[in-house]
């Protein structure tokens, strides 16, 4: 019998949805294993029955469920307890579940401040009241899925890898464990790294210093070059089988999308470590709490006091 | 420090409230630093007993989350002793160190912590009145500033 599968997704874009139908050809394969049940991107199941006849949310049982996503208003909080009661294994897929992602930086404000200043303050906008009928409402702040229910297994990325998506569903249906890399991503960074900074901090548009053509394990580390590479307080895992990291191969230094190394990890006081031991100026990041916890704000980010 | 003597500090009456004393963790290099320390004792000079020395290879080896994670749980301020610059035994450890610390300082005020509860000096091997002294300022400076808000 193939394996029930239900996904929702909550304060995101869709990218990880992509990555889903990115698995190209072995998702053929994967697809004859598992029977979609719920998944509102791609089907129309809605959640009190298909003419609103029913008065409790409803999704149906799975065996594996999916969220993308961070936990924003009401009604995610709702949808997410409600997947947890109905799937036997949760996965938070992508580093919004996982940690909150980009969204998350808005942890950075209170919810008074930003509701002010997208419907009150922004000079385009007709100066309304704060929308409410008809709508849930938002949260305190923006929370990573495992904050409100238990996840079972986490798929950071943003968005996350097909090869890691494919391999985590394969080996759950097969019974097979799947664990997540513990490695940072300098530690399958093929550059050469010397731990002395050749220049000053520089600008992510200024072109860095390579051969095209040559191997990677002929350039210099990006950190060293002065660029900001979230690299060192970054999980690896992103080159999949090629081991070589994502943005690394696309000559770009890395911008932490897998999240901090564990849970307990907190990659800002991480990175600060790592650019002033090799030299950098630390007083040169313009907002370091947001720029090392680009993807891992839930939990981690709070409103700046005003000075 | 062991979380096990936090624990101890806080269950011996230190955790802030009446007859509160500051607990400083001190990170002192082998080279210089610990030596100077050890001066300091066979000198018989006088000091607080505040301080919980931390023996490391270099001062060159504290990264800062080190730091940070003293100061989130439990200690009242750091101190970092190490090489006078020029000195180091393993040349420019101490220089690494000095630019940790200038990241450690911009990070307290993220953390809500006064800068001061965190201090880097270099302190030589024959220095062994001034490792008294720079103790015996670090614990007053601290006992000033009061508890560390973590201590609760």
């Amino acid at each position: 019998m193939a394996a029930r599968l239900a996904e929702e997704w909550f304060a995101i874009c869709g990218g990880c949805e992509v990555t889903i139908l990115d698995i190209g050809e072995p998702l053929l394969d994967l697809l004859e294993k598992v029977q979609i049940v719920h998944m509102p991107v791609l089907m129309d199941h809605k959640l009190y029955g298909q003419t609103g006849e029913k008065t409790e949310m409803e999704i149906p049982e799975a065996e594996v469920g999916l969220i993308s996503g961070g936990i924003r208003s009401d009604e995610h909080k709702r949808l997410a307890q409600e997947m947890r009661r109905k799937c036997k294994t949760l996965i938070a897929l992508g580093s919004c579940a996982c940690y909150g992602g980009i969204p998350a930086l808005a942890n950075l404000s209170s919810t008074e401040e930003l509701l002010t200043k997208v419907y009150r303050e922004s000079v385009t906008t007709d100066k309304n009241g704060f929308p409410h009928e008809d709508i849930p409402a938002l949260t305190d702040r923006v929370y990573a899925v495992s904050e409100v229910v238990k996840v079972d297994m986490i798929l950071p990325g943003c968005p996350t890898t097909p090869e890691m998506v494919a391999g985590a569903l394969t080996a759950l249906l097969e019974g097979r464990p799947f664990t997540l890399s513990t490695k940072s991503v300098c530690d399958e960074c093929p550059t050469i790294r010397e731990k002395k900074a050749v220049s000053t901090l520089r600008r992510r548009l200024e072109p860095p210093t390579f051969t095209p053509g040559a191997p990677l394990n002929q350039m210099r580390c990006f950190m060293e070059q002065g660029f900001l590479c979230n690299g060192p307080a970054t999980r690896s895992g992103c080159g999949g089988s090629e081991g070589t990291p994502r943005c690394i191969r696309a000559y770009m230094p890395c911008e932490g999308c897998f999240g901090p190394l564990s849970e307990k990890a907190n990659p800002m006081v991480d990175m600060m470590g790592a650019l002033s031991t090799i030299g950098l100026d630390p007083k040169q990041i313009p907002d370091r709490a947001a720029t090392f916890n680009r993807f891992s704000g839930a939990g981690r980010l709070r409103p700046v006091p005003k000075r | 420090m062991s979380e096990t003597e936090l624990c101890e500090a806080q269950a011996t009456g230190e955790s802030g409230g009446e007859g509160w004393e500051p607990l400083i963790l001190t990170f002192c290099c082998y080279w210089c630093a610990y030596t100077g320390a050890d001066l300091a004792g066979t000198s018989r000079l006088q000091y607080p007993t505040n301080i919980r020395i931390l023996r490391v290879q270099c001062s060159g080896m504290v990264h800062p989350n080190l730091v940070i994670e003293a100061l989130t749980k439990g200690a009242d301020g750091v101190l970092m002793l190490g090489c006078h610059p020029g000195d180091c035994h393993y040349l420019e450890g101490n220089l690494r160190a000095r630019s940790r610390a200038e990241a450690i300082s911009l990070m307290l005020e993220d953390f809500g912590l006064e800068p001061e509860r965190f201090r880097l000096e270099w302190v030589s091997a024959s220095e062994g009145p001034r490792f008294a002294q720079v103790v015996t300022e670090m614990v007053e400076q601290v006992r000033q500033l009061g508890p560390s808000p973590y201590r609760s």
